[in-house]
């Protein structure tokens, strides 16, 4: 995969979406985007996505139902293993649906009801390849039951509640008296615990390895995650 | 009293009648007819065939008895029943003297019409008429074939007759009268029931609809008041704001009576619906699951909604977090100055955001937790 870095060069982006119109919007918001997104339609085509432009783009944005009412799971598992950075793009709005995008290696899951806000940062962030975790997303991680989940600190949940139900991050770091940046590092500190548990995709190694690097998470803290003990940043 | 009530009631009429037909069979064909049977004993040419008629009939009722102990009905044991009562009617005849047809000595005349019409006691009418009819033959038959009948002996069986049919037809016309009887009773029964479930029914969706008119009459009734004295101009923002929030309150109370999975979800959306008719662009969204809260809880809950969406300038974004110990209810949207009511329930915590433009309102429940803070 061409090694594009964010900055350095436009970022290049494929849609698969049966749906021309939903094509078409995103196309008009990339090009609207500063810096402008370059985006290939591949159309319901996945072939296009594997070769020709597609094949060289930097983020795959990926219709989760080409088929309605089939997600296709297995294809996302393929784009994810090999390499590609992927934003499923669903009409779906259940929370298994979300969350197994997630374990599955999706940077990111957005519903189509967000619109270019969330979807031209979810681009860039993948472009980067960071996860980017939308309202929607959010809400998800938070009311998540399922028995093999990791275990968030009660902070962590109340970020990510808070972002769900208030869609902007100012508001979030004004309700509970932190900064924007810490509030973006308690979800990224979400997503590296998600990643660290359940299948291992590359996409997910790179993000904990570089969640290590950057300080966001620590190896101990990493090993917590299923614990009762929770850690503070 | 209800339909099983009604149903054991037409049972219990069934079974005494049943008894006492049985008492009578027994009486009149054991009884009567056993003492004619031995008073006559010498004047039969086969005293012994007429002993084998008197204990087929005797064998019929016994199993009558014993069917009638177990409360079972015939079912397809009667025409074998039937045919055991006209056998012993025939054979009775067959060993008769000549010109003994319905006399004393006839012992089986006045008997054997008893016992066949004891099996066919819950059957219709015309088939206790058929099987009379039938026994009435068999006796009339032995009368032509064996005994030239003069004027005395006609008289003779046609007065026989009268009771040998009369008497079992008189009892079957009142059994049908009593099946009638039940039936009626019980549709009457079902009838009264259905009015009195109307009544109620009426009377509870009037009380309801005077609690909600109290209801309105607090804050609709003075807005409407100001229009009719020209207190209040229509054209004046917070007139107009006011009315979003009567028109809001006025879905929401409509909706209250709705019968949905998520009530509270269920009234949000007609809250929004009414910010979503002025152009306010809304979203609702919701995680999790949660218990259904009381109507005044949720009034608590959806009341900072309405009040905030009813002044939003262009979008809201409504959005319901619950579990089992925790429902929050969040109105995020670019509104002015919003003045919400303190939650009339205790253990209902309303907070205010305010950020530039933005209002987000968070109203918090407590399902389990006691009602203090």
């Amino acid at each position: 995969m061409a090694a594009h870095r964010a900055g350095d060069e436009v970022i290049t982006a494929v849609i698969v979406d049966d749906h021309a119109a939903i094509s078409a919007g995103v196309s008009a918001w990339c090009a609207e985007a500063a810096p402008p997104i370059d985006l290939i339609d591949a159309g319901e085509r996945l072939a296009d996505v594997w070769t020709g432009p597609g094949a060289a783009a930097d983020v795959v944005i990926f219709d989760l139902e080409l088929v309605p009412g089939r997600p296709d799971f297995g294809e996302l598992r393929r784009l994810v293993h090999s390499g590609r950075r992927v934003v499923v793009y669903s009409q779906h709005t259940d929370d298994a649906t979300a969350i197994k995008c997630v374990d599955l290696g999706a940077l990111a899951y957005l519903t189509k009801r967000e619109g270019p806000e969330h979807l031209v940062t979810a681009i860039r962030a993948a472009a980067r390849g960071e996860p980017y975790t939308a309202p929607s997303l959010s809400g998800a991680l938070a009311a998540d039951q399922s028995p093999d989940r990791p275990r968030l600190s009660q902070r962590e949940t109340e970020v990510l509640r808070a972002w769900f139900v208030s869609s902007s991050k100012d508001l979030v770091a004004a309700k509970l008296n932190i900064t924007v940046k810490t509030v973006e590092t308690y979800i990224a500190r979400v997503r590296v615990k998600y990643a660290n548990v359940g299948r291992a995709a590359r996409t997910k190694s790179d993000l904990v390895t570089r969640a290590i690097d950057d300080g966001v998470i620590t190896l101990a803290e990493l090993n917590q995650t299923l614990d009762h003990t929770e850690a503070t940043l | 009293m209800t339909d099983a009530a009604g149903e054991r009631t037409g049972a219990q009429l069934k079974r005494g009648l049943r008894i006492a037909t049985l008492l009578v069979a027994v009486a009149i064909a054991g009884g009567l007819g056993g003492a004619n049977l031995m008073r006559h004993w010498d004047v039969y040419e086969w005293p012994v065939a007429q002993v084998v008629a008197l204990a087929m009939l005797a064998a019929v009722l016994a199993c009558e008895a014993v069917l009638l102990v177990r409360r079972r009905p015939w079912n397809r044991l009667r025409w074998a029943a039937v045919a055991v009562v006209l056998a012993a009617s025939a054979l009775s005849y067959a060993t008769l003297p000549d010109g003994r047809t319905s006399t004393t000595t006839d012992w089986i005349f006045g008997a054997a019409n008893w016992a066949g019409f004891t099996v066919l006691l819950d059957r219709p009418l015309r088939t206790s008429a058929g099987f009379l009819a039938a026994h009435e033959l068999v006796a009339l038959l032995h009368l032509f074939l064996f005994d030239e009948p003069d004027r005395q002996a006609l008289a003779r069986f046609a007065t026989g007759s009268v009771t040998v049919i009369g008497f079992p037809l008189c009892v079957a016309v009142g059994a049908a009268v009593l099946r009638g009887l039940s039936a009626a009773a019980t549709t009457a029964q079902r009838e009264l029931e259905r009015v009195r479930v109307v009544e109620a029914v009426a009377a509870a969706s009037h009380r309801r609809r005077q609690q909600r008119f109290t209801e309105l009459s607090a804050s609709t009734i003075p807005l409407l008041e100001g229009f009719a004295d020209n207190s209040l101009r229509p054209d004046d923002p917070a007139v107009q704001r006011l009315c979003a929030i009567e028109a809001a309150r006025m879905r929401r109370l409509f909706a209250e009576t709705d019968t949905v999975a998520d009530p509270l979800v269920h009234e949000l959306r007609h809250c929004a619906d009414v910010a979503d008719r002025k152009g306010v662009e809304v979203e609702l969204d919701t995680r999790g699951q949660w218990p259904t809260p009381p109507v005044a809880v949720r009034r608590d809950l959806t009341e900072p909604v309405l009040t905030v969406l009813a002044t939003a300038a262009s979008r809201a974004r409504v959005t319901v977090v619950g579990s089992a110990d925790l429902v929050s209810v969040s109105v995020v949207a670019d509104s002015g100055e919003v003045d919400v009511p303190d939650p009339a329930t205790p253990g209902v915590l309303v907070e205010t955001l305010r950020n530039d433009e933005t209002v987000w309102m968070e109203v918090r429940w407590q399902p389990t937790a006691p009602a203090t803070r």
